[in-house]
């Protein structure tokens, strides 16, 4: 048996009287590819919140290839190997996609301590973020102010940035949200390249896109995991059908 | 591009070293003054103009470095060479205190870094068998270090140049730095540094004490210049002035805070002369320049360059 990349244990979430999570058990193997589906407000973020460390839960655990992290701040989750993306795209409006990229690059290197040399004397660091930006299509883009990309682009951003921070495990909160379908089936091409070594889970509201990717997949309803299966069991499951397509 | 800029840089340094030789020495103190604020909205706009924090307390290290190195140098007649860094080392740790502050943000850091200065303006005034109270510390000698001394006001219109020359290439080295990209990173996303790994409330902290060691610097540069030092010089307008000089020089740039510091000084001087109301006309100064020049001085200037590329 491999080691779980991402243990969850008994976890809980309130905010004021309501539970958001509401004793999510889950364990994601490493080199898994997760889907997490379910309808609006079945706590999927926050879930995912919990995980990387931007918020902390009312109870339970979490555990990143067996090391205990419920307690740890999120910087130093991604030390450890978490890497994720937002839901609504969470980029550096004000810089250079080129210095986006820098700054994932930068996040988990001690460099970036540093203020004494420009950071145009690491030559290193620019090849490196101009292949990050290459890897998603991005290259001709460089030198431009991120809020000058569309917002397709800025998705593409989001993943970028994501996977530059060297992650060994990778959350991916609706990396398709929003896009039209061609660029839709661009993102998710892109992910279904990733290396093996990256775990993935994944929050996905595109049926055809989360069971097209997955591996297994977890469906929760109003906090709780309802199901967990290969994409096959999870579509046959009338339970979920009932939830998350409503009535027929 | 690049070469006109560097032909800029040059004939400004030429025309501030030729400066004492044409100027009549109000001219000169003015333009000293300048020069020292202008460090002071420096420091203040590293937090501002890069990491997007809006601090009022920075005349308190201002005030305590130059209090610091008055108070030594004075009373107790300790040379130059160790009353100076004292003054230096005595701001910055009060910013390394005053720096929790970063666990804040946005109106509340501003309300608390206001309530911080406050304490310290406070102290100043009513501290009186220390600091001297509203009198402060009179007779500060010029700086001299060993054989080496500063004779006259042109010698030490000279030595503060050259430390804000070299204090301006420094700055511009930091911003650039991979801590200065950190910065600006967490003024434009902090949620997003902290998930890609980055501590950003140390970062923010270590930004805060190099930015109080820079007022601090400034505030020593003060003391020897003004030659005493009173409660005013870690008064609320004192740390606001610096703000506005950033503000309406052009937040984010090397050289904004200087101008902005030319600015008011230089309209304080005149407009002071013949109409008691000045605070007045800085009001009105500053409001038009968040009307209709945002991003200050540096900001038109480049809108202009802009606008004159796009004719052709």
């Amino acid at each position: 048996m491999t080691e779980a990349a991402i243990q969850v244990g008994a976890l809980a979430k309130e905010f004021g009287g309501l539970r958001a999570v509401d004793g999510v058990t889950l364990s994601v193997a490493a080199g898994e590819r997760r889907a997490l589906i379910g309808p609006n407000g079945a706590g999927k973020t926050t879930l995912f919140h919990c995980i990387t460390g931007t918020l902390r839960p009312s109870s339970g655990t979490v555990r990143l290839f067996g090391r205990e992290v419920t307690r740890l701040a999120e910087s130093r989750r991604t030390a450890l190997g978490m890497g994720r993306t937002f839901q609504i795209s969470n980029v550096f409006t004000d810089l250079t996609a080129l210095e986006n990229l820098t700054l994932a690059l930068l996040g988990t290197d001690r460099r970036k301590w540093i203020v004494h040399r420009p950071i145009g004397a690491f030559a290193h660091l620019r090849e490196r973020a101009l292949e990050g930006l290459e890897r998603v299509g991005l290259a001709d883009r460089a030198d431009r102010a991120v809020r000058e990309l569309s917002y397709g682009e800025r998705r593409q951003l989001e993943l970028a940035l994501a996977l530059n921070s060297n992650p060994r495990v990778l959350l991916l909160d609706e990396p398709c949200a929003g896009l039209a379908p061609l660029e839709r089936q661009r993102i998710s091409q892109m992910i279904a390249t990733l290396p093996r070594a990256i775990t993935l889970v994944m929050i996905e509201h595109d049926m055809d896109v989360a069971l097209g990717l997955a591996d297994r997949v977890t469906v929760l309803h109003r906090g709780r995991v309802i199901l967990e299966g290969t994409p096959a069991e999870v579509q046959a499951n009338p339970e979920v059908r009932e939830v998350y397509f409503g009535h027929v | 591009m690049n070469r006109t800029r560097a032909a800029v840089i040059l004939v400004a340094l030429a025309a501030a070293a030729a400066l004492p030789h044409v100027a009549g020495p109000f001219w000169m103190g003015l333009v000293t003054q300048m020069y020292i604020f202008g460090l002071l909205a420096l420091s203040a706009d590293l937090l501002l103009g890069h990491a997007g924090l809006f601090s009022l307390c920075h005349a308190s290290f201002f005030a305590v470095a130059a209090y610091t190195t008055a108070i030594l140098q004075v009373r107790y007649g300790v040379p130059t060479a160790l009353a100076a860094p004292a003054g230096i080392a005595a701001g910055t740790a009060l910013a390394a205190v005053f720096g929790a502050s970063v666990r804040t943000r946005g109106v509340y850091f501003i309300l608390i870094t206001l309530a911080l200065g406050y304490v310290v303006w406070g102290v100043a005034h009513r501290w009186s068998s220390f600091t001297g109270g509203d009198n402060g510390v009179t007779n500060v000698p010029f700086p001299r270090i060993g054989a080496v001394g500063i004779e006259s006001h042109t010698q030490y219109y000279y030595l503060v140049l050259a430390v804000i020359v070299l204090c301006a290439f420094g700055y511009r080295v930091l911003v650039r730095s991979p801590f200065g990209l950190g910065l600006r990173g967490i003024k434009a996303s902090e949620s997003r540094m902290r998930s890609l790994g980055y501590r950003t409330g140390l970062h923010l902290y270590a930004a805060f004490v190099l930015s109080g060691a820079l007022a601090s610097l400034a505030g020593v540069l003060y003391v020897y210049y003004n030659r005493f030092v009173n409660p005013v010089a870690g008064s609320f307008p004192v740390s606001v002035e610096a703000v506005l000089m950033a503000i309406i020089g052009g937040t984010g740039t090397v050289v904004g805070p200087f101008l902005g510091a030319a600015v008011i000084l230089g309209l304080r001087n005149w407009v002071s002369s013949f109409f008691e109301l000045y605070a007045a006309v800085m009001g009105i100064v500053f409001v038009a320049t968040v009307l209709w020049a945002p991003n200050g001085i540096m900001g038109l200037a480049a809108r202009l360059r802009a606008a004159r590329a796009a004719r052709g």
